[in-house]
């Protein structure tokens, strides 16, 4: 303790600043459970070391060494959107994840408090599902193929007249009032498409596509918006000016628009689509976040960091910014699903990648067969519908409870 | 007051200029569908390549230097030149002339109805806040802004237009017209009308905008877009109205003996108009371009959405830059108009800054 | 002890006046639903305003106060508010089972308020003169013009410096005095007879609210008009009232005129609180905390922060009001003022636990030390 009331002292004195600064000190050492902090720390700056070698080296081998994408010994070749991948889920383990496992008595709080809202937990259960077959399922399942022969076949529960349908019935056939009807069967429980594209094979991997969209779009952007909004509202001025200035201008040009324009200028793909959700569209985050961190910051522990001449990027991150986080929190969670929508309608339209298998892809697919296999398109729809609600279930229910202006738990 | 209003003005101006620029650069990017025909003519012909090209690019002017090109697009746009579309083989401004319209016969009606009924609802709702009315009305509007337009469109086309054959499945894009193609409000016209084409019937039918067979094909595409904006509404005419329902004013109001309808419409909806303006041509505007680009082409409605749509499907640059300009300037207009609304509307409103 | 009726204690207090009072309201209650059990905000309260005279609640914030106010004309938040029991009668009329639209004739009409926070009072988005207008225009038939005179009229009354230039101003370019003024003069635009006045000088500057105080009284006096003041601070209801009711925990502790309660205070409650006061020596104000609303403790709501607490106080309901010496109307709800029980244990002790004692009369004297 006498050690950094010097230092303290002398900062303020304007004096030369000895070796040992106030932000030099790790405060997490000296906790009292420093030690497994640090090795907490220690493996997730391993991981991330990792994590960055390996973009690295993928970078060198397509843009310095132009040998093509990089093979990996186990993972094979990496694609742009799966290193984004495997980012976002690290960030979510460990700042989502671990924390929760840790304080377990906060946990139990948190859970306690959340429970109380019945739709959100049941759209918390169906997302932790979609996210869990969405990770999961492209691992261990065929990818869908186009099969010649099996168009068109209805769901299990279904039928289908024949004529409609392919060649061969999965199912088998039955006849009603002299029309052969193709039956559904366990082979292809939500039908196949009229490629003949397994319907619960692809609505899987649309699973992931989706979820990659919604989570590493948000997770882009909501650090961003955190960045821009409390850089914004600490340092206020001019530099508040020019970043919210430029704010107003990205707003205006709304983020749909701008894909389109620059899917049409410099092609589109599903890297390219979470690239431009993700880095244009935290206006609105970014405006939340810096009213937040400007009421925040006339706080008196604002005041009392300042006043032990903690640094400003310190400050920022370790006053500021777990201050505002039930807000990020809350902006992040309702910037998922509109996200996911955009996707799947540019998926829709035929603008986004057309390999990419895509809810919206499937929802365009079957839009022509709709008076005769109207599954095509609903299945996928429902799940994007679902997801979408799920998500905003879940983000209203995080506002009334953690953000105390909306008064959820006071009341 | 004067000052503040020239000052958004001058700024709305500067982000319409960043955003051309922007469009300008990017287009620059894109291959010149001329310069590819001529060198298809070229190669055809059996001439010199690169000279028809160099000679193409002459013609087009692609030859001069960058910001002399800029500057001429500038101009151009300003000046209602804006190019030509080779898909409609007619000059992109012709095309968005007569595109428009077809947009605004829904998109209007939609956003006039979502605006007063979602208010109406959040307004409702917020007064009878955490009573079962208040909770329907909130977990209708979480479906309302989850449903994805695209599909729901789809649905409602499927079951209402090929199951029950309550509205026609292809839109007629000549019903609001009168026999000469000009757009008319509501007259008769006989089979020979382009609206009734390989149709015969005896004596005349009505065709029009307000004509029975266009609400009809009118009402779902109306509706599909109402029912996001709607929800969006009311979300936030129910938040605003609850920052006012328990206000000091309001207690002043009740205590002098005002009836609550009037409480509701004077002393809540009054004040929490002026900020629910500002939030709604912004958010309002952007879901109605949004979706009337994917309600278009799900219902086939030959609107600037669906112009877009087939633009960029087909390569026809110019419109494709001046169909996804416009959107963003009715934004930036729109954000132009709430925010002098909001100082004429708001005597609170300080000038001196923003 | 055992359980005594609060109503038939009342009775047997000569508490009778020549003329009709113009409030009486009869053991009142008023609840708030919550999820778990109801909050009791008013908890019996049964107090009289004569014409002409200025009867205060006080009590610390959370005593109910507020609510037992605002219930009067049903102007709390309803649902989850409601009035379980007890009866309200204005010039002799019952009001508590009035229809909305009769209420709100007696709002602004027969009964008015003046609330605690000028800021928030007035409707941003209207002009003074509508808002003072609207009040005028929903009890009586007058005309625009007619409306816009009688406007001018009443900011003159209230204290308003050319008011006829003022009244197209909007609130925000009115001070907090000038506010509560405003205010003061849509409550009596309609000649109530009852103004009920909550905190009306909380929330203002010192200089600012000797002045409101002022012209509260003077204008109560040109009217001959009732007024019910509510107020946490002693030295307002010393200046202002005639009658004093002090209200804890939703129920009131002591009543009668202020004379006699500032003289002679009874209640252990009223003491602690007058200990209070500045110059009495009091510091740190009295210790613990109000009982929860929503399952009060039985017996004395005050037992458990009351130094002179015996058994009696913990069982059985609050205890009815008895009568403190022989003054007409001075009574208190304790139950060392019970008849048969030697009330001079509360009466004779000192004023703080940590103190000396104090003698009674000590307002009078302008503190001790």
């Amino acid at each position: 303790m006498g050690e950094d009331t010097d230092t303290r002292t002398k900062a303020d004195g304007g004096t030369a600043p000895r070796d040992v600064t106030f932000e030099q000190v790790d405060w997490d050492e000296i906790d009292a459970d420093g030690v497994a902090r640090s090795r907490k720390r220690v493996a997730w700056l391993a991981v991330v070391s990792l994590w960055t070698i390996g973009v690295a080296y993928d970078l060198y081998s397509r843009f310095v060494a132009e040998t093509g994408q990089a093979a990996f010994p186990v993972l094979g070749s990496v694609s742009p959107v799966d290193w984004l991948w495997s980012f976002t889920l690290l960030v979510l383990l460990y700042y989502g994840v671990v924390p929760l496992y840790e304080n377990p008595r906060m946990t139990r709080y948190y859970w306690k408090e959340f429970k109380k809202n019945k739709a959100a937990v049941v759209s918390a259960l169906y997302l932790i599902v979609v996210f869990a077959i969405g990770v999961i399922g492209p691992r261990v399942l065929p990818e869908p193929e186009p099969t010649p022969g099996l168009e068109n076949q209805p769901p299990v529960w279904g039928s289908i007249e024949a004529y409609s349908a392919g060649t061969s019935c999965a199912g088998g056939t039955t006849t009603v009032d002299g029309v052969t009807m193709c039956q559904g069967s366990w082979q292809h429980p939500f039908g196949t498409t009229s490629s003949g594209e397994d319907i619960l094979l692809s609505s899987i991997y649309g699973m992931e596509v989706s979820m990659q969209v919604g989570l590493i779009a948000t997770l882009m952007s909501i650090s961003v918006a955190a960045a821009v909004g409390l850089t914004a509202a600490y340092y206020g001025g001019l530099v508040d000016e020019v970043l919210m200035r430029y704010v107003d201008i990205q707003m205006t040009f709304p983020t749909f628009f701008l894909f389109l324009l620059l899917a049409y200028t410099i092609g589109s793909s599903l890297f390219v689509l979470i690239l431009i959700f993700g880095l244009f569209g935290w206006g609105s985050s970014a405006r939340i976040m810096r009213s937040e961190a400007l009421q925040r910051r006339e706080e008196p522990y604002m005041k009392a960091a300042k006043n032990a001449g903690a640094s400003s990027l310190w400050t920022i991150r370790r006053h500021l910014l777990p201050n505002i986080s039930n807000s990020l929190i809350t902006a992040a969670t309702l910037t998922i699903p509109s996200i996911i929508l955009a996707e799947a309608a540019i998926a829709f339209l035929g603008l986004g990648d057309p390999t990419v298998p895509s809810w919206g892809r499937l929802i365009s697919d079957g839009r022509d067969q709709l008076r005769t296999a109207w599954w095509i398109s609903t299945i996928p729809g429902g799940f994007l519908f679902f997801t979408i609600l799920a998500f905003n279930f879940l983000g209203d229910a995080l506002r009334d409870a953690l953000d105390p202006r909306h008064g959820g738990s006071g009341e | 007051m004067k000052w503040y209003v020239i000052r958004r003005v001058l700024w709305a101006a500067f982000a319409s200029f960043i955003i051309l620029t922007i469009t300008f650069v990017l287009m620059d990017q894109v291959p010149n569908q001329q310069l590819m025909q001529a060198e298809f003519q070229a190669a055809v012909n059996d001439v010199d390549v690169e000279t028809a090209v160099q000679a193409e690019k002459e013609r087009l002017g692609l030859d001069r230097p960058f910001h002399e090109r800029y500057l001429d697009f500038m101009t151009n746009v300003f000046q209602g030149d804006w190019g030509w579309s080779y898909e409609y083989d007619q000059p992109v401004v012709d095309v968005v002339r007569e595109t428009v319209p077809y947009s605004l016969l829904y998109g209007v009606p939609a956003i006039v109805l979502s605006t007063v009924i979602g208010t109406a609802i959040g307004l409702y709702s917020a007064v009878n806040q955490y009573t079962k009315k208040d909770y329907a009305a909130t977990f209708a509007a979480f479906f309302g802004i989850s449903i994805p337009n695209f599909w729901f469109g789809i649905v409602l086309l499927v079951v209402f237009g090929s199951w029950l054959g309550w509205v026609p499945i292809g839109w007629n894009a000549d019903i609001p017209l009168a026999a000469d193609g000009s757009w008319t409000l509501l007259e008769t016209a006989g089979s020979d009308h382009p609206a009734f084409f390989r149709q015969d019937f005896e004596g005349e039918r009505y065709v029009g905008i307000l004509s029975p067979a266009n609400l009809k094909q009118l009402i779902l595409p109306t509706f599909v877009l109402m029912t996001g904006a709607i929800a969006s509404v009311m979300r936030y005419a129910r938040a605003e109205a609850l920052e006012y329902v328990d206000a000091d004013f309001v207690k002043t109001a009740k205590s002098k003996g005002v009836s609550n309808r009037a409480i509701v419409t004077k002393h809540i909806f009054r004040p929490a108009s002026i900020p629910l303006m500002t939030i709604l041509v912004g958010r309002i505007l952007g879901l109605v371009l949004f979706g009337s680009y994917l309600i278009e082409v799900v219902f086939g409605i030959p609107g600037i959405g669906l112009a877009s749509f087939q633009a960029i499907i087909r390569q026809d640059t110019d419109l494709v830059a001046i169909t996804i300009l416009l959107p963003t300037f009715v934004a930036i207009v729109g954000n132009l108009i709430e925010d002098i609304m909001y100082a004429v509307l708001d005597p609170r409103i300080d000038y001196g800054d923003r | 002890m055992s359980t005594r009726d609060d109503t038939t204690d009342v009775r047997d207090v000569p508490t009778e006046r020549d003329d009709q009072p113009l409030l009486k309201i009869s053991n009142l209650h008023t609840y708030f639903r919550t999820d778990s059990e109801d909050v009791r905000a008013v908890d019996g309260v049964s107090l009289t305003v004569d014409p002409g005279e200025t009867v205060a609640i006080v009590g610390e914030s959370g005593s109910g106060k507020t609510v037992a106010s605002e219930a009067i004309t049903r102007l709390f938040k309803s649902p989850p508010g409601y009035i379980p029991e007890g009866s309200i009668e204005i010039n002799g009329r019952e009001i508590t089972d009035l229809s909305d639209e009769e209420l709100r004739r007696v709002r602004g009409g027969e009964v008015s308020h003046v609330f605690q926070n000028p800021q928030g009072a007035l409707n941003p988005v209207y002009t003074i003169g509508w808002q003072i207008r609207e009040a005028l225009q929903l009890h009586a038939d007058v005309s625009k013009s007619e409306a816009r005179e009688r406007a001018v009229e009443l900011l003159t009354q209230v204290g308003i410096p050319e008011a006829s230039s003022r009244l197209d101003d909007y609130p925000h370019e009115f001070s907090g005095g000038m506010k509560q003024r405003v205010l003061i003069a849509i409550a009596l635009a309609c000649e109530p007879d009852l103004l009920i006045a909550d905190e009306p000088t909380t929330a203002l500057d010192v200089t600012i609210q000797a002045q409101i105080l002022e012209l509260l009284a003077e204008l109560q006096e040109q009217r001959d008009m009732g007024m019910l003041f509510i107020t946490h601070d002693l030295g307002v209801v010393a200046e202002i009232a005639d009658r004093v009711a002090v209200m804890y925990a939703g129920k009131i502790m002591e009543k009668g005129s202020v004379e006699d309660v500032f003289e002679t205070p009874a209640h252990p409650y009223t003491r602690a609180l007058l200990d209070c006061l500045p110059g009495r020596g009091g510091i740190g104000g009295i210790p613990g905390e109000l009982p929860d609303p929503r399952s009060p403790p039985p017996g004395c709501r005050f037992a458990d922060r009351c130094r002179h607490a015996i058994d009696a106080c913990r069982t059985g309901d609050q205890p009815g009001m008895h009568r403190v010496g022989d003054a007409p109307d001075h009574t208190t709800s304790c139950v060392h003022f019970e008849p048969g029980r030697d009330s001079s244990t509360v009466l004779d002790a000192g004023s703080e636990p940590a103190g000396s004692p104090s003698p009674p009369d000590d307002l009078e004297r302008g503190g001790r030390r």
